[in-house]
């Protein structure tokens, strides 16, 4: 590149006399980059003159120098609109005017160093350029600060290739078309897009093609059968081009056939017709039929025609969608299948072609035998069209009666009959619009009959469940093996599955099987007469699960050594696996042992229990006994299956009692209720209780009194009996000195027996003696008491006349009273020494209407008309202190209130 | 005027309401409100600003699209090269006072002849254009520039003004010149652009000064005449 750098070339020409020669060159580096220098020299190059030539002598030097024509501008930039291929290393230079340094270059934005060849110019060699856009690589030099700004534009064409896959065909050996993948676009805006040309040598003809992927080449009529192909692609920078040799007839690619149709379509068979273009002279095509169904290929057929095609497809489904399809070749020379034609077919309906699968589930509903009949619809392949409805024909094989029929309408997969005891044949037809297809048949006999059957279990593996059985009679013309899809206790989605007489055993398996969830299975044996009857009943798990819940359990009978625990309510056929027992676990008090028949064990939460095992599901009692009285236990009942057992819940607490509480209760209980009784008896009875025990009148006989002084002080104490009842005796009793009453304690006696009825014992002669008012002595005892109205007729007192009779008025106060009670009392003291016994006397006013309280302060005295005197009898203060009765002890309260008030 | 009205009589409430709804009725038909018949250059100036904010929108997708096209630097936001060979295209810069000085018609008529030379020029454009996508964007920005050149030929016939003549053998091409090398090309692409973007912007400014000094005048006078005559 740098000037000491020159390069030189041969070119190699005729010369003729006067004739100019021109020789083009093209200098890496722009002319107008550098000025170039250019000499030459010759040599003769014939055969005529034998080798080795001479060269001529150089020429002198020319130079071209393009900077001249530059014009004014501060900055130029060269070559200008160069187009080149990818890949391709182009120098490039900038010329400036105005000789700064700082002129910085770029290629797309990216700034590019180059190489400087003088004080004005730059080159820079861009190597391996590459395609960017359709406008062109943009290079630009810029003064830097300065404004000044010159650029080119390099085209970069991707390079032209050979075109590809190049063949020609004709469909009607009139027009050939010529195909061929042509490659990348060479176009930018400074170049056009490839161009390409069809030749054929052997005629001479070519023809410039239209669109850049194929060409269209008219046959000539002079039946010409081999062609040679050239496929020349050029642009600015290049030609690429490709050959083809081929013989017309063996590259015929028909067009496509038109008008498939299908013609008179039946259940089973259909024919086909279309048409194919003509080609040439009666020329003759194979053609090929397919038959799809559900996308796949069924039948193919090969049919050779000249226009018209017709095949007659057999062997097809009822009621079936298929697809036809046609696509023909030429005979003579196959070369290419035609594009395929499609048309879509039904084929007509036919009869259903099996009976329906039909099965029944038998139940009495209020007395009825009722039967369910269920059937499954028929597969397509059955159907063989679409089910209008289903028939069911009902006959009474028992006596003769009319058929009945009912037409079930589609998609009812089930109904329901009520019969009665007979036997009854039932067929189950399905309808289309077509016909019936073949009857079911099925027996139901009137009587259910036993059908306890024994039950087992069946294992559930993962596809399905296995189930087996021994065939009882040998006459069974198939069996049936029934089952619910759902749990038990959703409704159940019956299912069943009919097997043939040879079968013992089948695998049931249905997506709806839920790992635990317990399924019954029923095995039936299908009779020859098309009865069916319970043999087997099969339970099982598809997988067990250790128990959901745990049961409810009740406690009872707790004693102090033993409670019963139970869980009767437990259904341990509604569970996730099979019940094997329960585990009954018990903690006792801390550091006592378990019990017998429990072992120890460690729950998961790491406490210590102790656990007892029932291994028989179906017991759902347990007593735990040898338990400690007055003692707490926590128990829990959990049951278990294979896999594990139920939740641990809570634990229940319970106490024992005490050993002898029971026994506590029994003899109390009892006594409480005794005495309960006793106390209404006696209220019932108060009143001859009280006649007998406490009567108003007490017998002296009877008196407990009597017996407690005569015991204790004297024992030739005698009750006074009224007919040895000397009048004007009396009866003193020595009392000892000790028993000294005192005056309050007397007072209050005397308040006392002021409202009482005194009991008195009259020291006058009997009353029929007794002819007017005498004195009479008036003892007052608690062992003698009389009714105030024999007190009323007491009349006159002699003794005392020291009471006036006008003294009595004011006694009706309290005040008064007192008084005269003081009064007579001293009196009675003044008139009885103490020395001479130890009685005494209390002189009393008795009220006539003493009996009667309520008339004390309203009713005035009477005059007495004698003066009673009641002997207080001197008694220990034990007895004294008796109760009065309720009536006089309010009275005298209120006395005695009154008299203290005034002490 | 108001033949509804009538004459009321003095107290006559519900007469004076009749008169009343009666001059509302006939409103519409009075002449000195009813400005339908004559709008004035008001609404198709402001629709000529709208459209050259519409133009505006346009043109910066457009541009956008167009600038990546010629590749960088073109497209780089800061190039900002010297106004190299497209000394044809109108410009839009001009000093503030000398626009400020320009009488309507003077500014109408810059407007009308910018917009014919650069409509010509983006047809140019249109036709070298490589890609079809691209050829599209400015077939439909040159139907747009159509309109508004239209649009302000509208204002120009309703302000009274005639439409520049362009001389004979004047008409702009955009066919570049042996000399012309393709960088100018771009060059020039990208000048016509941006000289289109000032120009719009120009007008905006423009249309809305003119709008403002052709602002209708108040509805306060018909009603006062209607008070009048009420």
């Amino acid at each position: 590149m740098s000037q000491e750098d020159p390069a030189g070339e041969n070119y190699r020409t005729t010369v003729k006399r006067n004739r100019v020669l021109h020789w083009s060159w093209e200098s890496k580096l722009p002319l107008e980059c550098a000025a170039h220098f250019i000499r030459m020299r010759s040599m003769v190059d014939d055969a005529r003159i034998p080798k080795p030539g001479f060269w001529s002598n150089w020429s002198s030097w020319e130079e071209a120098d393009a900077q001249n024509s530059l014009g004014h501008d501060p900055l130029f930039v060269f070559p200008k609109d160069k187009l080149v291929e990818e890949g391709s290393n182009v120098t490039i230079c900038y010329v400036s005017r105005i000789h700064q340094d700082n002129i910085s270059c770029y290629l797309e934005g990216v700034q590019i160093y180059g190489e400087r060849l003088d004080r004005s110019v730059s080159a820079f060699e861009l190597k391996n350029v590459s395609f960017i856009r359709k406008k062109g690589t943009n290079v630009f030099c810029k003064v830097d600060q300065g404004g000044a700004l010159g650029g080119i534009v390099l085209f970069v064409s991707k390079v032209l290739e050979e075109p590809k896959d190049f063949s020609c065909e004709t469909q009607d050996l009139k027009t050939l078309t010529c195909t061929w993948d042509p490659g990348s676009d060479t176009g930018l805006s400074k170049q056009p897009s490839q161009s390409y040309t069809l030749f054929e040598s052997f005629s001479g003809k070519k023809t410039l093609c239209k669109h850049r992927n194929w060409c269209n080449w008219q046959v000539a009529q002079d039946s010409q059968e081999t062609y040679n192909f050239t496929l020349v692609a050029e642009n600015y920078l290049r030609k690429r081009s490709v050959s083809i040799l081929f013989n017309l007839t063996q590259r015929v690619h028909p067009m496509t056939p038109y008008n498939l149709f299908p013609k008179n379509v039946r259940a089973t068979n259909a024919t086909m017709t279309w048409k194919v273009h003509s080609i040439g002279n009666n020329s003759t095509l194979l053609c090929r039929l397919e038959l799809l169904a559900e996308g796949k290929v069924i039948q193919q057929h090969n049919v050779s025609i000249k226009v018209n095609g017709e095949y007659l497809l057999s062997e097809l489904e009822p009621d079936t969608e298929y697809v036809a399809r046609v696509r023909c070749a030429y005979t003579n020379h196959f070369w290419k299948w035609s594009e395929l034609i499609s048309q879509k077919f039904n084929t007509a309906e036919a009869a259903p072609s099996e009976a329906p699968d039909v099965w029944r589930n038998m139940k009495m509903v209020s007395g009825h035998p009722t039967v369910s009949l269920f059937w499954k619809p028929l597969s397509k392949v059955h159907a063989n069209g679409k089910i209008l409805f289903y028939n069911v024909i009902v006959e009474n094989l028992d006596k003769p009666s009319r058929l009945e029929v009912l037409s079930i309408p589609a998609p009812a997969r089930s109904t329901e009959l009520t019969l009665d005891q007979c036997s009854y044949q039932i067929h189950v037809t399905a309808h289309n619009n077509v016909g019936p297809s073949p009857a079911s048949v099925i027996v139901i006999s009137g009587d259910p009959g036993n059908e306890e059957v024994e039950s087992g279990r069946v294992n559930g593996t993962e596809d399905g469940f296995s189930v087996s059985w021994k065939p009882q009679s040998g006459d069974a013309t198939g069996y049936v093996v029934e089952w619910c899809d759902g749990p038990q206790d959703l409704p159940c989605v019956l299912q069943w599955k009919n097997l043939g007489p040879n079968t013992t055993s089948t695998v049931i398996s249905s997506g709806a099987f839920r790992p635990g969830v317990r399924y019954n299975f029923r095995i039936y044996e299908i009779s020859a007469k098309r009865m069916a009857h319970l043999l087997e009943k099969k339970a099982g798990y598809l997988e067990e699960l250790a128990p959901s819940d745990n049961p409810q359990v009740v406690m009872s009978n707790l004693t102090s050594h033993s409670f019963t625990l139970s869980w009767k309510d437990y259904s341990t056929e509604s569970q996730p696996g099979f019940i094997q027992g329960y585990h009954v676990y018990l903690k006792p008090k801390a550091g006592e042992q378990c019990p017998p028949a429990f072992e120890k064990t460690v729950l998961p939460e790491d406490s210590v229990c102790c656990k007892h095992t029932i291994d028989n599901p179906e017991q759902k009692t347990f007593v735990v006994e040898n338990l400690q009285p007055e003692s707490i236990y926590e128990f829990f009942v959990t049951p278990y299956t294979s896999v594990g057992e139920g939740p641990l819940d809570a634990f229940t607490k319970i106490t024992t009692p005490d050993e002898y509480s029971h026994i506590l209760i029994r003899i109390i209980l009892p006594m409480i209720f005794c005495v309960l009784i006793v106390m209404i008896i006696c209220y019932l009875k108060r009143q001859w209780l009280k006649e007998k025990c406490y009567p108003d009148i007490p017998d002296p006989y009877k008196s407990s009194v009597l017996s407690l002084i005569k015991s204790k002080e004297n024992p030739h104490l005698t009750i006074m009996n009224v007919n040895d009842c000397v009048p004007d005796a009396i009866e003193v009793i020595n009392k000892p000195e000790g028993s000294k009453i005192q005056f309050l304690g007397t007072r209050k006696s005397l308040t006392e027996t002021e409202f009482t009825k005194p009991a008195c014992i009259y020291l006058l002669p009997t009353e029929k003696n007794y002819s007017g008012p005498g004195p009479c002595i008036c003892f007052e005892n608690f062992t003698y008491n009389q009714a105030a109205s024999d007190f009323a007729s007491c009349g006159h007192f002699p003794v005392t006349p020291q009471a006036p009779p006008h003294q009595l008025g004011p006694l009706t106060s309290p005040e008064n009273l007192l008084k005269a009670l003081e009064q007579n009392y001293m009196n009675s003291l003044g008139e009885i020494p103490a020395g001479e016994a130890n009685l005494n006397y209390v002189s009393q006013l008795a009220s006539p209407t003493s009996g009667d309280k309520d008339s004390l302060p309203t009713n005035p005295p009477e005059p007495a008309l004698c003066s009673e005197y009641k002997m207080q009898m001197a008694i220990p203060l034990g007895l004294a202190s008796a109760p009065p009765s309720e009536n006089s002890s309010l009275s005298s309260a209120t006395l005695l209130g009154q008299g203290e008030h005034y002490r | 005027m108001l033949p509804a009205a009538g004459e009321p009589a003095a107290g006559d409430s519900w007469g004076m309401l009749a008169c009343l709804c009666a001059v509302l009725w006939h409103l519409p038909a009075v002449p000195a409100l009813n400005r339908t018949g004559d709008p004035g250059p008001g609404p198709s100036i402001q629709k000529t600003y709208d459209l050259t904010r519409y133009l505006e929108h346009q043109l910066r997708s457009l541009a956008g699209t167009y600038l990546n096209y010629l590749g960088p630097p073109f497209n780089e936001p800061d190039f900002n090269p010297p106004r190299l060979g497209a000394e044809t295209l109108p410009r839009a810069t001009v000093n503030l006072e000398v626009w400020r000085s320009l009488n309507d018609r003077l500014r109408l008529t810059q407007n009308y002849e910018a917009y014919s030379h650069l409509l010509c020029y983006l047809r140019g454009l249109n036709r070298q254009a490589a890609t079809a996508e691209l050829r599209r964007s400015l077939a439909h920005f040159c139907t747009s520039l159509q309109g508004l050149l239209g649009s302000i030929a509208g204002v120009m016939a309703a302000l009274g003004y005639p439409l520049p003549q362009p001389l004979p053998g004047t008409e702009p091409t955009w066919t570049p010149g042996p000399a012309h090398s393709d960088f100018l090309q771009k060059m020039d692409d990208f000048w016509l652009l941006k000289e289109l973007q000032t120009w719009l912007w120009r007008s905006a400014k423009d249309f809305n000064r003119l709008k403002k000094k052709m602002q209708p005048p108040a509805a306060a006078v018909t009603l006062h005449l209607e008070a009048h005559g009420f």
